[in-house]
């Protein structure tokens, strides 16, 4: 019996090393995780983060002239010259696989801080995770407006949520008004059957309703379908001013070939972002994407008249082969915040990360993003994001509004 | 909602259908052959795709033009999958449909993992030749043209299929291997060479729904599976085996799939199509050709 | 079970087989319910609360699937309902976990025996087309519902750690040995089946329909009978992996990835025996997240590879299963 039971536990010794990566913690090292689906079908996602949060890395360790969050030094100061590192994870999409990295990567790798997921059904979970075992977690681009809505302390995000963004469509529609051209008389939503479709609908519905701005069509479309024809169709029939459309890049792609074969023209199309701002859509419908308008939250335009800016975005085009976008410069800006906390904790503590985030106060200028500062309310959520609108033109976007941002005047309407 | 986008609707989900009847037509035959269900069947239409895609991508031709070549290139795909890994799976004693089953299944995992390993997971897209972003207009009524295009094809896909196994001698063979496999050998049909030639003709016509499908769809390692249950649906309301019963059933879903969008929901359009399957194999266990 | 008074010599050897079945097991389960005293480690925790309830979950699946030949590839039908009605139960109206995976379980029941009335007079790839179909149906519904949170899931509130309320923190214990006594009650409930008349019956029908109805077997109440028994340990399964992620969502839940897992341990470890579905699940389940964590974090399909390439070598070298190669170790008896 002894022996079996020696065995036995000879064998989940031999699991438990199993489930450990190879790895070499060096003492003055700072880990911190990062959650993202690195297999199945968010993969890209993944992919592309890891290059933003390793651009990110590279910021914060070495010593660069800019002037940006954690350029100048090389580590961390208050922790003696600590170099941050990053361990990532793969939640595949999956909840409970974001509960058991996040896990793993608190009670393994010895991570001080979170950073994740895209996903917010991962993010809600890894969030709670967080607060358990009093880990900061930062959201970077994970956009659900429930998430801090929960009454967390170590949730934070310092982008915006989709009811910001919503605001600022209908915001943007408003100005259209204001500035003499073609108003919105009605509007069609056009939205995929997932958490972020149904919710960005959600928000849309009642904010058209307080604007009085009918809803001619709600179209809710299975995500992945083979066609979109009928849907289009529906679309079409109910002759709105403006479209909504809220997907991810395969439906974006399908969505905008079949409009255009069947001959829909709207005055607009407003895009939630995603799909219809990734290299992917706009290589693969061409032209068709011009006049296209997406909210964003970073504005490449913008930032490009910065040189800092463009620092970081070469390396990162170095090592991704594509220029910053909505999701990864956020991401790279979540590192620059998780550091900076760190670094005026100047503690490996969770409670202490925590408690510096809570007290951080950045101004935008600091950062990539066009935002006003980083500052993070009771509930967590940065209320100091500024948004942007953006319009496609000759296969790139160019912010249109609002008039300081803007590097392009706005095509209006489209057709 | 008028009568013209009631018909504006059926017809676009005929088209739909007939090209739906297409990527079913490549299970359907296999299965008819050797009763195996090839659960990699989206798997090797990601990898007709991709095919297609880096013939595209090395000759600049219009991905139509390149049908032929992608319908070979499946078709020694097809033949190569069945000689390396199939024929294994049919020798085994027992639990022979589990293990085809889940054979196939893994084998299916794999090519996915090799497309990701292989192309990464970023999207991509072929650019649609000379049918693509055009439509034909017919009294109001607009349809996309690689849908039309598709269709015609895929109704050729089956005038052939019928030639090929109605009026030559590979057909025949093809015909009394269905009936009886182990008696075929007594005169001299060797038997491993027919399912091969039927797994690689099963196979060559995912290669040409590949074909049609990157006029206007997308690819990237998960698009098998846009695909793979419709596949999967049209070939069990066609009734397993038949290859017209999976032309009449990817016409029938193609419409159920249409109608049910525009008078129900969109994002309820596959419910349409569940609800008449079971209602009708309820009634049809076999499907709706299905021998009894 | 009761002994009968005179015992045949072929019986006393079909006894004594299936007392030393008894011993293994109850060896088994007193180790197990000692691991945790070896197991620190969270993470590893946390793969074997999986590994375990995905053994009792094939072990259910088995019932149906192994003794009864019904190949359900939809089994996440009846996780999601046990899941989503606990959940539900539990956020909407403040009725205990424990509770409402009865009442889940009890409403897997019901639609196991509604759906099995048009499905089981399908014939093998047809019944199984229709299960996945029936998932994917059900994937919709819950999709588009509003009880269930549509695509926007339902999450537990955060609360701290009760047994009522199955809440833990950071402990993976309780769930572990709740999944640990769900493997137990399936591998219990199916030693039984299988010398019941009941499991004859079901095997019965699953090696030859023919003979077993020209032998009496009411072939269509056996398949009923052994699909109620299924569902009904599949959705407690899934009420208690609710409580264990904590938050579910109509993809985590009930798509067809949820259906091949519940169905994949058994197939592999061996369908249609004992042991089987837990030698499927101790292999398979820990490779899938030790797979992803070693290769995932790369971005390319390293796991994908790994995983499809088992699952083939598996099916095509071990057709009966896993379990096959125990007996080139441990010399058959009886």
């Amino acid at each position: 019996m002894l022996n079996r039971r020696d065995i036995l536990v000879g064998a989940t010794a031999l699991a438990a090393t199993a489930g450990l990566r190879p790895s070499f913690a060096q003492a003055d090292e700072i880990r911190i995780g990062a959650i993202y689906p690195f297999s199945g079908s968010g993969a890209q996602i993944g992919v592309e983060a890891k290059y933003a949060i390793d651009t990110g890395e590279r910021l914060v360790n070495e010593s660069f002239d800019l002037n940006l969050l954690r350029a100048r030094d090389a580590g961390l100061p208050a922790l003696g010259g600590a170099k941050i590192r990053i361990i990532y994870a793969d939640h595949q999409a999956d909840p409970q696989k974001g509960r058991a990295e996040a896990e793993r990567l608190i009670t393994q790798e010895g991570v001080v801080g979170l950073i994740g997921t895209y996903y917010s059904s991962v993010a809600a979970v890894v969030s709670q995770v967080a607060e358990r075992y009093q880990v900061p977690f930062i959201a970077a681009e994970s956009s659900s407006p429930t998430l801090h809505r929960q009454g967390l302390r170590y949730f934070f995000r310092a982008g915006p949520h989709d009811e910001l963004y919503t605001n600022a469509m209908f915001e943007f529609m408003d100005s259209l008004k204001d500035s003499g051209r073609a108003p919105v008389g009605s509007i069609a939503l056009f939205y995929e059957d997932t958490l972020f479709g149904t919710e960005t609908a959600r928000v849309q519905k009642e904010l058209a309703a307080a604007r009085s701005i009918p809803v001619v069509a709600d179209v809710k479309y299975r995500a992945n379908s083979p066609s979109l024809a009928t849907e289009v169709q529906i679309l079409k029939s109910s002759n709105p001013d403006v479209v909504m459309a809220t997907s991810y890049t395969t439906d974006a792609i399908l969505f905008i070939k079949t409009a255009n074969e069947l001959g829909f023209r709207p005055k607009g199309v407003i895009c939630q972002d995603a799909g219809y701002y990734e290299p992917a859509f706009l290589a693969a419908v061409g032209p068709l994407a011009n006049g296209l308008i997406s909210r964003a939250t970073y504005a490449p335009d913008f930032a490009g008249r910065r040189p800092e800016v463009q620092v970081v975005n070469d390396i990162f085009k170095a090592m991704s082969g594509k220029d910053f976008n909505d999701s990864t410069s956020r991401e790279f800006t979540a590192v620059q915040i998780m550091a900076e906390a760190i670094n005026r904790a100047a503690s490996r503590e969770g409670p202490a990360i925590r408690d510096a985030l809570a007290a951080l106060d950045v101004p935008g200028e600091l950062t990539i993003m066009p935002w006003e500062r980083i500052k993070f309310g009771e509930d967590g959520q940065n209320s100091f994001v500024k948004l942007v609108m953006m319009q496609c033109k000759d296969g790139v976007y160019r912010t249109v509004w609002p008039g300081q941002y803007a590097s392009t005047e706005l095509v209006w309407p489209i057709s | 909602m008028t009568a013209q986008i009631v018909l504006q609707v059926l017809l676009s989900g005929l088209l739909m259908g007939l090209i739906y009847a297409l990527v079913a037509s490549g299970l359907a035959l296999i299965f008819g052959l050797m009763d195996v269900v090839n659960f990699a069947h989206g798997d090797f239409l990601m990898v007709a795709m991709y095919a297609l895609f880096v013939l595209v991508a090395m000759s600049g031709a219009d991905p139509l033009l390149l049908a032929p070549v992608v319908t070979l290139v499946l078709f020694a795909f097809g033949a190569a999958i069945y000689l390396g890994i199939v024929r294994f799976a049919m020798r085994v004693q027992t639990n022979r449909g589990m293990v085809q089953v889940f054979t196939t299944f893994g084998l299916g995992l794999l090519l996915q993992g090799l497309a990701q390993t292989i192309f990464t997971p970023d999207y991509r897209s072929v650019d649609g030749g000379i049918v693509a972003g055009k439509s034909v207009a017919l009294g109001g009524i607009i349809l996309p043209m690689p849908h039309v295009v598709g269709a015609l094809i895929s109704l050729a896909a089956f005038g052939l299929i019928w030639l090929l196994i109605n009026r030559t001698d590979l057909g025949k063979a093809l015909e009394a291997t269905r009936e009886d496999a182990d008696a075929v050998a007594l005169v001299g049909i060797d038997r491993n060479r027919v399912f091969a030639i039927g797994w690689g003709l099963g196979s060559a016509l995912v290669g040409l729904s590949a074909s049609i499908l990157a006029t206007f769809f997308y690819i990237f390692p998960g698009v098998g599976n846009s695909f793979v249950l419709i596949a999967f649906v049209t070939v069990a309301l066609g009734g397993f085996g038949s290859v017209y019963g999976a032309l009449a059933a990817g016409v029938l879903i193609g419409l159920i799939e249409a109608m049910t969008a525009l008078l129900v929901a969109p994002s309820l359009k596959m419910l349409g199509v569940f609800a008449v399957y079971l209602a009708v194999v309820t009634f049809r266990p076999r499907g709706l050709f299905g021998s009894m | 079970m009761a002994q009968p008074q005179t015992i045949p010599a072929p019986i006393t050897a079909f006894t004594s087989r299936r007392r030393r079945q008894l011993a293994v097991a109850l060896a088994v389960a007193l180790a197990l319910a000692l691991l945790p005293l070896a197991v620190a480690d969270v993470f590893v925790m946390n793969i074997l609360v999986l590994t375990i309830l995905f053994a009792s979950l094939s072990q259910s699946w088995n019932i149906l699937g192994g003794y009864c030949g019904q190949i359900s590839l939809g089994h996440a039908v009846y996780f999601g309902i046990g899941a989503y009605v606990t959940v539900a139960l539990f956020v909407d109206f403040g009725i205990l976990p424990w509770f409402g995976m009865l009442a889940g379980a009890a409403i897997a029941v019901v639609l196991a025996l509604a759906l099995g009335y048009p499905c089981f007079r399908l014939a093998g790839h047809y019944y199984t087309i229709a299960t996945i179909v029936i998932a994917e149906a059900a994937l919709l519904l819950v999709a588009n519902a509003e009880w269930t949170g549509g695509a926007v899931g339902l999450q537990l509130p955060f609360a701290p750690d009760s047994w009522a309320t199955l809440q833990f923190g950071r402990t993976k214990l309780p769930y572990y040995y709740l999944a640990l006594g769900l493997a137990v009650a399936t591998w219990i409930v199916s030693w039984v089946i299988e010398d019941t008349r009941a499991g004859y019956w079901w095997r019965a029908v699953n090696s030859d329909i023919a003979a077993a109805q020209s032998l009496g077997v009411n072939v269509f109440r056996s398949k009923m009978a052994a699909s109620a028994v299924s569902a009904f340990f599949t959705a407690v399964a899934g009420g208690v992996y609710a409580f264990f992620v904590s938050y579910i969502d109509p993809t985590s839940v009930m798509s067809f990835h949820i259906s091949l897992l519940i169905s994949l341990p058994a197939v592999l470890g061996g369908i249609g025996t004992l042991w089987g579905p837990a030698l499927g699940a101790i292999v398979l389940i820990p490779m899938g997240e030790l797979t992803r964590s070693y290769f995932g974090g790369t971005g390319l399909g390293t796991n994908l590879i790994v995983y499809g390439v088992l699952v083939m070598a598996i099916s095509l070298l071990r057709p009966q299963g896993l379990v096959s190669l125990v007996h080139l170790f441990v010399p058959r008896r009886a």
